[in-house]
């Protein structure tokens, strides 16, 4: 079945004991664009995040990837599917070097990986920090060093939690080019991000999630006067 | 500066080549025996320093090969050598049946396991009396073999460091690593930790099992309580964590310095060197988790890859 | 092989079972504590055991006095033996990975079983109290296990009261469902850790304290007791404190039925398998998950 989608999500639940931390979510990503996923803390972004990388097991529910189900694969066989994804929390590997941060993670020739590894990291103007350990890198340089990581094995979609957090405006600038540079070579992007202004001005459509329900989704301007958005972040 | 470190290698194994011929049954004794625990520690080395996954009970392969290797000599009547390596065939065989289940269990359920394995292994040889002896042990046929076996564990101590050589320097080796840093990110990043810590634990029971081989010829008498001591899998781990955990020339200076230091000073006090191998593991944790080598690189901005 | 199995038997088996179970529970407690609030397996846990067992043993040796009053001074002595060694040593790497605290408590394990082989030497020791048994019936109850069930279960019970009802007792258990939000909550979590700690070294101690009588006293008894009360809290669920008392009756059952079946040899082999069975199966316990 290929209709189109990049990725399909169809009824996604997600139990952790007796809280429903997804329910019965779904949402249908095009290709070549950035989307967010926004919502109030503990509502389920990460969790659904989790779900579609194989990091958790949905409980019931659908996820195609280019036409093909990939719940119940796991997070390594997604990964090779093609999509990739950063952390909410920075997970670089700390005692590998930055450039053995980006080698690892890719099965190509050394050569090419190694030329590729070389080129993201000037991208990000990390070059003369190669062969500094990954931990002794400034927060702001481990971030953007997990990003170019996903970047490292090319992955058709993108899956970002929380880019801006904790990152200086010069830097932020930067990331959002990229970001944006990315979509315009045709990759997908999906963005968990609490920073209403970076979501505002980078997503062409939005999910708003709710206690892991789907509550909204459309362009920024429509979803910014949904009512239903407001109560969820402003209501109770 | 390449070539000097490589000629003075090279030397160096030429020198060791050539001890035999000089020297005295006890240096013979004393260097395979520091062999055998360079191969040991570096074994350890390959599971736990790379991929983190700490075995309190890597002294199973060693007993495992040990007593396969005496059984094919005296029943069978095999030749040591191709013995001893069916010990490290033997070994490798129970790390696959233990390691594809506990290998699955994080961090200390693995290392738990693993210190039960030893348990059990000593009870099942002592069970299986008509195979092994039981508790009275196996004695195999005289054989005056010190020169021999000298090359031997030479052999395994160079084996193993070339793969731990091999291993660091290669990306193989990083995809260890990255599951001791953070597996489930290596998961995210498409590397498949199962597959690789599996890999990373057969290796790592191999030459355990080999050398467990040799020590059996070498000591010519085999017991439980001989061949299946947790002290051995704890000097193998102070070794290591002493030299620097993740090396390639970590767990060789751990092995050298301390099995000098235990010959020459500790193996009167056996119980006092033990504390101070206790000792050693609450230092070196606390303040130089990454050992002596660790502590020059840093200081010395050396590669991570010596 | 070739006996055959009467009602009677398993009736026995089934009450030493839960005799052993309710030591086990006690013991398994301790070290579900400490991982409950630190996320740390302490490895010397049994080390901390044969400690009291020694306490014990030299209490009876020197003063002669019912080995089981040795409890009042083994309890507090291990309770703050705990704390010192959570102060000094463990507080170190709680936060640290997880490989750390293992490394560390093993190298505070090997350190104390070694002083303890030069003070105490290897001798086999034991405390000659309280042989024989009760016969109720066509069971035959051993007076040492009965009474170090009863006690057990005592100490057990004022240790669940102590978490439900006191206010530092509702203090640990925050801080093993969340420590972050203890800390919020305005929760001094280090205190929590070196009461916690000293806790569990007072159980694993009473432990020691009741298997003194019942079994031989060597530096090196320990070592098993780590693995069986690591067993008990993965049966129970890692941080599931009622999980551990279910567990230890559940080890208990486990390890007297398999002796009837094999020898006690094999019986040993067993609990080794049926923890890489539940690991495999359950990995969350055979409760599951952890308590609220």
């Amino acid at each position: 079945m290929d209709d189109g989608h990049l990725l399909e999500i169809r009824d996604l639940t997600k139990h952790f004991g007796g809280v429903v931390a997804v329910n019965r979510c779904s949402l249908v990503l095009a290709p070549g664009k950035i989307y967010g996923l926004i919502g109030p803390n503990g509502s389920g972004k990460t969790t659904l995040f989790n779900c579609i990388t194989g990091l958790e097991r949905r409980d019931a529910g659908e996820v195609f990837f280019r036409g093909e189900r990939i719940d119940g694969l796991k997070p390594h066989q997604v990964a090779h599917r093609g999509i990739g994804r950063t952390f909410q929390i920075i997970r670089v590997f700390p005692e590998l070097t930055a450039l053995e941060n980006l080698l690892v993670v890719t099965r190509e020739p050394f050569e090419v990986a190694y030329r590729r590894a070389q080129e993201l990291l000037r991208f990000v103007t990390l070059d003369l920090l190669e062969n500094e350990y990954a931990g002794n890198l400034s927060y702001g340089q481990q971030k953007l060093l997990e990003f170019i990581r996903v970047l490292m094995r090319d992955p058709e979609l993108i899956l970002l939690d929380e880019p801006a957090a904790g990152v200086n405006r010069t830097l932020l600038n930067e990331l959002l080019a990229a970001i944006t540079r990315l979509r315009d070579q045709g990759k997908t992007i999906l963005i968990v991000e609490h920073d209403m202004k970076v979501v505002m001005g980078l997503c062409e459509k939005l999910f708003v999630l709710d206690y892991g329900e789907k509550i909204a989704e459309g362009p920024p301007g429509v979803i910014q006067a949904d009512p239903r958005v407001i109560e969820a972040y402003f209501g109770r | 500066m390449r070539w000097a470190v490589l000629a003075a290698l090279a030397i160096g194994l030429l020198l060791l080549a050539l001890y035999p011929l000089v020297a005295t049954g006890y240096g013979i004794r004393f260097m395979l025996q520091l062999f055998m625990w360079v191969a040991l520690a570096q074994s350890w080395n390959l599971i736990s320093g790379l991929t983190g996954y700490v075995s309190f009970g890597h002294v199973a392969f060693f007993g495992t090969g040990a007593y396969a290797g005496a059984i094919l000599v005296t029943t069978h009547g095999w030749h040591w050598g191709p013995a001893s390596l069916a010990g490290g065939v033997a070994a490798v065989i129970l790390a696959l049946i233990i390691g594809y289940p506990c290998l699955r269990l994080k961090g200390p359920y693995f290392a738990i396991a693993m210190l039960g394995l030893n348990e059990v292994m000593r009870v099942l040889v002592s069970y299986f009396e008509g195979l092994t002896g039981g508790g009275s042990g196996l004695s195999l046929p005289t054989l005056h073999a010190s020169g021999q076996i000298y090359y031997a564990m030479g052999a395994a101590a160079l084996a193993v460091t070339g793969a731990a050589h091999l291993l660091i320097t290669s990306r193989v080796g990083l995809r260890f690593m990255t599951i001791r840093e953070d597996e489930i990110a290596a998961e995210a990043m498409g590397i498949n930790t199962e597959r690789y810590k599996l890999y990373a634990f057969l290796l790592s029971a191999f030459v355990p099992g080999v050398v467990g081989g040799f020590f059996a010829r070498d000591q010519g008498y085999i017991e439980p309580i001989s061949v299946f001591p947790l002290l051995t899998t704890i000097t193998m781990i102070v070794m290591v964590l002493f030299g620097g955990k993740g090396t390639i020339w970590g767990p060789v200076l751990g092995a050298v310095t301390l099995f000098v230091f235990q010959e020459l000073v500790w193996a009167r006090f056996l119980y006092l060197h033990q504390i101070f191998f206790g000792a050693i593991i609450v230092f070196v944790v606390l303040l130089m988790p990454r050992g002596i080598l660790g502590v020059l690189q840093e200081r010395y901005r050396l590669p991570r890859t010596i | 092989m070739g006996v055959t199995i009467t009602p009677t038997m398993v009736g026995q088996v089934v009450i030493s079972g839960l005799l052993a179970g309710a030591l086990y529970s006690m013991v398994a407690l301790g070290l579900a504590l400490i991982y409950g609030v630190m996320r740390v397996i302490n490895i010397a846990h049994g080390t901390l055991l044969m400690l009291g067992a020694y306490t014990t043993f030299w209490w009876f040796r020197l003063l002669g006095i019912n080995p089981y009053l040795s409890l009042l001074v083994a309890l507090p002595l291990m309770f703050f033996v705990g704390m010192l060694l959570q102060r000094t040593l463990v507080a170190r790497v709680v936060d640290a990975p997880e490989l750390s605290s293992l490394l560390l408590t093993f190298g505070i394990s090997i350190a104390l079983v070694n002083v303890a082989q030069l003070t105490f030497t290897s001798d086999v020791r034991s405390v000659e109290f309280l042989t024989g048994a009760f016969l109720v019936g066509p069971f035959a109850l051993s007076k040492s296990r009965l009474v170090a069930f009863a006690v057990a279960v005592a100490i057990t019970a004022i240790a669940f009261w102590f978490l439900q009802k006191t206010k530092l007792g509702k203090a640990i258990r925050a801080t093993s469902q969340s420590s972050e939000v203890a800390m919020v909550c305005g929760i001094n979590v280090h205190r929590i850790h070196l009461y916690a700690f000293g806790i569990a070294s007072a159980l694993a101690s009473a432990g020691g304290s009741l298997v003194a009588v019942m079994v031989a006293i060597q530096p090196e008894m320990g070592q098993v007791y780590t693995f069986k009360s690591f067993l008990v809290i993965v049966l129970g669920g890692a941080g599931n404190y009622p999980g551990a008392l279910l567990g230890g009756m559940l080890l208990g059952l486990v390890e007297q039925l398999a002796s009837l079946f094999l020898t006690t040899q094999l019986s040993e082999a067993v609990a080794y398998v049926l923890l890489v069975l539940v690991l495999l199966l359950r990995p969350t316990g055979l409760l599951g998950g952890r308590a609220t």
